[in-house]
């Protein structure tokens, strides 16, 4: 990815600005269900800047983690490090069942307007043209979560009107046997606690209606449009409400990413005028 | 001192027959039994039903190696190292392998149910999702839960309301009924107690969930050091029928304070085995005419080395991850 303005100090390219739009997502003192890539990296991020409070959760087993080398998957024993408790799955599941989890943060393959999320198949379920990881926890962390944000690249054959199949729920999802669609809430019942919250895609920032859960721009990353945005979504995407262009990182953030969080480039690459810092490893 | 319950690594694998339901320890890359799933595909096992919370590299070798027929889980890929399971997406496209998907939870659930004796269990996740369109019970589709194999539930899943609270509408998820589970873990001791170091994941549930529990350990230690402290131990002896000692007998997955996961040869059997030929090329290369002792020798002790967890901190201070 290609940094988008010239100077050493405040170069940047599209995954520091999509991993610190995803840390702002994150407010103090809540309870964080984490997966890996971009959003451990965030999550890390808040905690050092605005969350100083908030508790980190993997699904592994770990309990308000605080990783001192950064994991690269949730079974990783650097997630174990300095935490209030390691144990197993179940007791992580229930947690999150029980309504302890503010915050999840997710991938996405495909996505629709009602942020509905997809990571299973690719075409016809029983004949798919691709078959990809599967549901994972995605859509359990969706369901128990108060917010979910996602992060999906933004391209057309991305942002459907439909997804292939959904894998993890949006606002308006499908209520077996028959299929048809209904709302979250409605379906949930008591058991309802939110949804998508945010989308972080590489071209913006997407929220869902208060009251028809539908997807629109909320900021648009830089060298970007909202109408060039739209026409990137295979549904009529609302660009009403844009309030401008997606905040770009600090120089804080920036050092805070590539000198202390992720020296490795495990996730986050160097802009080509972003040196490497020689590191004692 | 209780009996042994020390066998080889042949004899563990021996005990799973042809169309066996088996299910293993750890998650995605970590703690996989993967000298004991070489072992499995040296004998040439078939028809087996691979079912698990979640699926990894091991998962790979085993439908890469024409032993899976039927598949039932959340999920399979190589994390960082490989975006999917490129053998069972190839598999279920020649049509020689049947999908069931879960979610993790519903997964985890299932084997939770089973390791406490109950038939199935109540939750209220996925609800919305096509992980409940009827259209997709794959195991219904292909006429298996008619009742003629006990172990496969006779519904994906069903929804009752809440007979005892005016709540929501329960998901039921039915036990994960397993003959063989196989348990990748840092200590045993001969007699079966088990310690887990780091995260145990959903192992003390799938042991119990099984009718044989086989337990790999990185080292077999005395009794009398286990039970100095009870409360450390994660699996109790009676659970355990057999336990086999194998040092390494995770890799390429990684074992907390042992070694690291290998991501470059996760990374290049995930590259090498998108097609049937390179995974053949590969068995030829890792498994057949081989056994564990050859395989650490050909990784070399550099390797080795590289991968070693620090004692201190439970993770190799030296391995490259990226």
């Amino acid at each position: 990815m290609k940094p988008t303005k010239p100077g050493r100090d405040n170069d940047y390219t599209l995954a520091d600005l999509m991993t610190v739009a995803a840390s702002r997502e994150v407010r103090d003192g809540e309870i964080v269900f984490a997966g890996m890539g971009m959003p451990i990296l965030a999550i890390m991020l808040a905690k050092k800047l605005h969350a100083p409070n908030l508790k980190l959760i993997f699904e592994a087993g770990t309990f308000d983690s605080n990783p001192k080398a950064l994991p690269t998957s949730v079974g990783d024993p650097r997630c174990v490090t300095a935490s209030s408790r390691s144990s197993g799955m179940t007791e992580a599941f229930f947690l999150a069942q029980r309504g302890y989890v503010d915050l999840g943060f997710l991938t996405g393959v495909e996505i629709d307007k009602y942020g509905n999320v997809n990571t299973t198949v690719i075409g016809d379920y029983l004949d798919p043209e691709i078959r990809l990881s599967g549901s994972g926890g995605n859509p359990d962390i969706c369901s128990f979560a108060r917010r979910t944000v996602y992060i999906v690249l933004q391209e057309p054959r991305r942002f459907v009107e439909q997804v292939s199949y959904i894998t993890s729920p949006g606002w308006r999802v499908k209520k077996w046997p028959s299929g048809e669609f209904v709302g979250r809430r409605e379906l949930y019942g008591d058991a309802f606690r939110g949804g998508p919250s945010a989308v972080i895609s590489t071209a913006g920032v997407f929220r869902f209606h208060e009251d028809t859960g539908i997807m629109y721009l909320d900021t648009y990353h830089p060298q970007h449009s909202p109408k060039e945005i739209a026409g990137l979504c295979l549904f009529d995407l609302d660009i009403s409400r844009v309030r401008g262009e997606t905040p770009p990182p600090t120089a804080e953030e920036l050092f805070l990413m590539h000198e202390v969080l992720d020296t490795e480039e495990l996730f986050l690459p160097r802009s080509n005028d972003r040196a490497a810092v020689p590191n004692n490893r | 001192m209780s009996e042994s319950k020390q066998i080889t690594m042949q004899q563990a694998a021996e005990i799973v027959k042809d169309g066996a339901m088996i299910s293993f320890s750890g998650f995605t890359i970590w703690r996989r039994p993967c000298a004991f799933v070489f072992e499995l595909i040296r004998q040439q096992k078939r028809r087996l039903h691979l079912i698990e919370v979640n699926s990894g590299p091991h998962s790979e070798f085993l439908i890469g190696g024409g032993c899976v027929s039927i598949w039932e889980s959340s999920w399979i890929g190589h994390e960082n190292y490989g975006k999917f399971g490129a053998n069972l997406t190839r598999k279920l496209k020649g049509g020689s392998i049947i999908c069931e998907d879960y979610s993790h939870f519903e997964m985890g659930f299932r084997f939770l149910a089973a390791s406490a004796g109950i038939p199935f269990i109540p939750t209220r996740t996925a609800m919305g999702t096509d992980i409940h369109n009827p259209h997709y019970d794959m195991l219904g589709r292909a006429g298996l839960r008619d009742g003629s194999n006990p172990k496969i539930p006779r519904k994906k899943y069903d929804v009752i309301d809440d007979p005892f609270f005016k709540g929501c509408q329960q998901v039921l998820v039915p036990a994960a009924k397993v003959d063989v589970a196989v348990l990748s873990v840092q200590q045993a001791s001969r007699d079966g107690t088990v310690r887990i170091g780091g995260q145990f994941f959903s192992d003390p549930e799938i042991a119990r969930a099984a009718e044989t529990t086989i337990v790999v350990a990185e080292e077999i230690v005395p009794e009398d050091y286990l039970r100095r402290e009870p409360r450390l131990n994660t699996i109790p002896n009676l659970v355990v029928d057999y336990v086999v000692e194998c040092p390494f007998g995770a890799h390429p997955t990684g074992v907390s304070g042992f070694y690291d996961a290998d991501g470059d040869f996760i990374r290049n059997f995930y590259m090498q085995t998108r097609t049937q030929e390179g995974f053949d090329e590969f068995a030829r290369e890792w498994i057949h005419g081989m056994d564990h002792r050859r395989y650490i020798e050909k990784l070399g002790a550099s390797r080795l080395i590289s991968l070693k967890a620090n004692s201190a901190l439970g993770f190799s201070s030296k391995v490259q991850k990226g």
